[in-house]
């Protein structure tokens, strides 16, 4: 439980950050932590990298904007609900996060997009200029349970589309 | 307002609240509030565990008040295990505690109740129109949350509180470096309560019974002795035989109440007016010029309260923050026993109770949690009933939209996503 950390500080210039939420405790709402661990492991060569970030956290609620002042990209990976079939993972920008939040949400209190929107017209220069949410389709939310099998399925499908959007920044970069 | 009122729970983590409200021939026949409790989870989901694990599982009942729960779960482990912690360890732990009444407070004052005072559906639409008042409260909750970040070694679920101490003590220039800002930060609260009394309140006031910590030398958050308005004194070992729980059939959640029977109301409105005179007096000063007349028994004023607290936390901070000079080692050595003890503290929400009973290798056998919004659920549902014939006339999106006002002003834990909660009104 210790090794989460919401570092939010001091960033190289052209960091792009890779931010899992989640809780631990609660099935498949611990699907974003599980996806960027899973990343982080496969992809071990990502650690070492200064201009390469991750935040692991839990109820970012309004917290979330100070964990992405100062980032260039931003990866978000957090557990969703639409309604479509479990473990379906959905690949997003900004502007389509509004849209489809207004039909369903992430799980977590002041949603992403919410706190998106209060940043956006705030702090806009200090938010990344680019934002990219992978959500992953949520099944049960109980508990004290572990991810449900189709979730943990898609694990590996989302590590991979993390590590696509890092490559493809890095490139740019 | 003719037909039936319905606030359906939705996907969330900080608790789930529903309210429905069932007319009949006009009036209202039914009010059925229902929050769904983690904390009541995590103690089953404690049970076997070790007993230092218990202040980081604890914190993760609630994103807005972990500390509120490290502070009980540790004073409560630290009676079962007959710990005394040192004079440096309480200092810091009220530091902590600061920081985490300045980023709720600042939250709930600005954009979560805020919002509703001044005719506004959300802090976002409120952003649009008041921008600088907005980056007001997330420099404020900022500041909360760096301070929380520096002593807790992480700004929402700290993960640095032990039973006995602190696994290190924070650096002392880290420390001293967030003064600046807190002084910021206690000017920016002078003047939060100031724009407190510019807000519209809804005229409703309650005989209310008050309870909260108190003690004599100081205004008690991290510890204190349990009292109440009419009088009473209950040291925490006897909390639960003075305050009781019973299981209500529609409701998820344990109702509380006194031993008469009679509901409570804990929260900032309890502290502010138990409490007053043991303000820091900077904070009193501050309540004195905006001519605040005590009791406040008007729910929606738990905003003013909040504001005063504001002041008297970043004011406290300060001062602990400039005298920070830790001594010696940051925790003490535990020695394995069986045991039983309680813990009780003032969350930002009002008061926390703990109890653990602990087995001779350190694994918890019995948790009993008994977070402030179950003991104010009842109160909440008295009011609801109390404000109906005010509003049972009114349009049907204004009367929704009182009895959710109500609700918010309580800052229950279900506030956190009031706002996105989307109301369904049932047709029938």
């Amino acid at each position: 439980m210790n090794n989460l950390s919401d570092g939010a500080g001091d960033e190289p210039s052209g960091t792009i950050k890779i931010i899992g939420i989640g809780q631990s405790l609660r099935g498949d709402d611990a699907a974003g932590l599980a996806a960027v661990q899973l990343w982080q492991q496969t992809y071990q060569v990502r650690n070492v990298q200064p201009n390469v970030q991750v935040e692991l956290t839990e109820l970012p609620g309004i917290g979330l904007l100070s964990l992405l002042e100062g980032a260039k990209v931003a990866i978000l990976v957090d557990a969703v609900y639409s309604g479509a079939r479990v473990g379906t993972i959905h690949e997003l920008t900004e502007n389509q996060l509004e849209v489809f939040n207004n039909e369903a949400g992430t799980a977590h209190g002041w949603g992403v997009a919410e706190t998106l929107s209060l940043g956006r017209k705030l702090m806009p220069s200090a938010l990344p200029g680019k934002l990219i949410l992978i959500g992953i389709e949520a099944g049960q939310l109980t508990l004290g349970e572990m991810l449900s099998l189709e979730v943990e399925t898609a694990l590996p499908e989302v590590a991979r589309l993390i590590e696509q959007h890092v490559s493809m920044e890095l490139l740019h970069d | 307002m003719n037909q039936d009122i319905h606030i359906p729970a939705l996907a969330r983590v900080e608790g789930e609240g529903a309210l429905t409200i069932r007319l009949k021939d006009g009036a209202i026949n039914e009010i059925l509030l229902n929050i769904y409790e983690p904390p009541r989870f995590f103690e089953g989901f404690l049970h076997g565990r070790y007993f230092q694990d218990v202040p980081d599982i604890t914190a993760r009942i609630c994103g807005i008040c972990p500390v509120a729960y490290q502070m009980s779960s540790v004073q409560a482990l630290e009676a079962a295990l007959q710990v005394t912690i040192t004079p440096d360890v309480r200092l810091l732990r009220q530091l902590l505690y600061c920081a985490e009444y300045i980023e709720s407070h600042a939250l709930h004052i600005y954009l979560l109740q805020g919002p509703d005072l001044v005719g506004y559906e959300s802090a976002i639409s409120l952003a649009a129109d008041a921008p600088d008042l907005v980056k007001k409260a997330l420099r404020l909750k900022k500041i909360g949350n760096d301070l929380l970040k520096t002593i807790g070694g992480r700004s929402v679920h700290p993960v640095n509180t032990c039973v006995g101490g602190f696994y290190r003590w924070p650096a002392q220039d880290a420390i001293h470096a967030l003064i600046p800002e807190l002084e910021w930060a206690r000017q920016a609260s002078i003047d939060t309560v100031k724009w407190a009394t510019t807000l519209n309140y809804p005229d409703f006031e309650q005989d209310y019974e008050f309870i909260a910590l108190s003690r004599l030398d100081e205004y008690a958050i991290y510890d204190g002795y349990i009292v109440s308005s009419n009088g009473k004194r209950t040291p925490p070992e006897e909390f639960e035989k003075h305050y009781l729980e019973t299981h209500v059939e529609r409701s998820n959640a344990l109702h509380s109440h006194t031993v008469d029977n009679g509901t409570y109301f804990v929260g900032p409105l309890a502290r502010l007016n138990l409490n007053y005179k043991k303000l820091r007096p900077i904070a009193r000063q501050a309540a004195k010029d905006i001519g605040l007349k005590l009791p406040l028994r008007n729910p929606y004023k738990g905003l003013i309260a909040r504001a005063v607290e504001l002041v008297h936390s970043c004011d406290l901070a300060i001062e602990l923050a400039n005298d920070y000079q830790p001594q010696g080692p940051s925790f003490k050595e535990i020695k394995l026993r069986p045991g039983e003890g309680y813990g009780v503290s003032e969350a930002p929400r009002g008061l926390l109770y703990h109890r653990y009973v602990v087995d001779e290798q350190g694994l918890i056998r019995f948790a009993r949690i008994t977070p402030p919004t179950a003991q104010n659920f009842a109160q909440m549902e008295a009011d609801l009933w109390a404000l109906a014939p005010t509003v049972v006339n009114l349009p049907q999106e204004e009367a929704s939209l009182s009895f959710e006002h109500l609700l918010r002003s309580y800052d229950p834990c279900i506030s956190c996503a009031t706002h996105f909660l989307k109301l369904r009104i049932d047709r029938e």
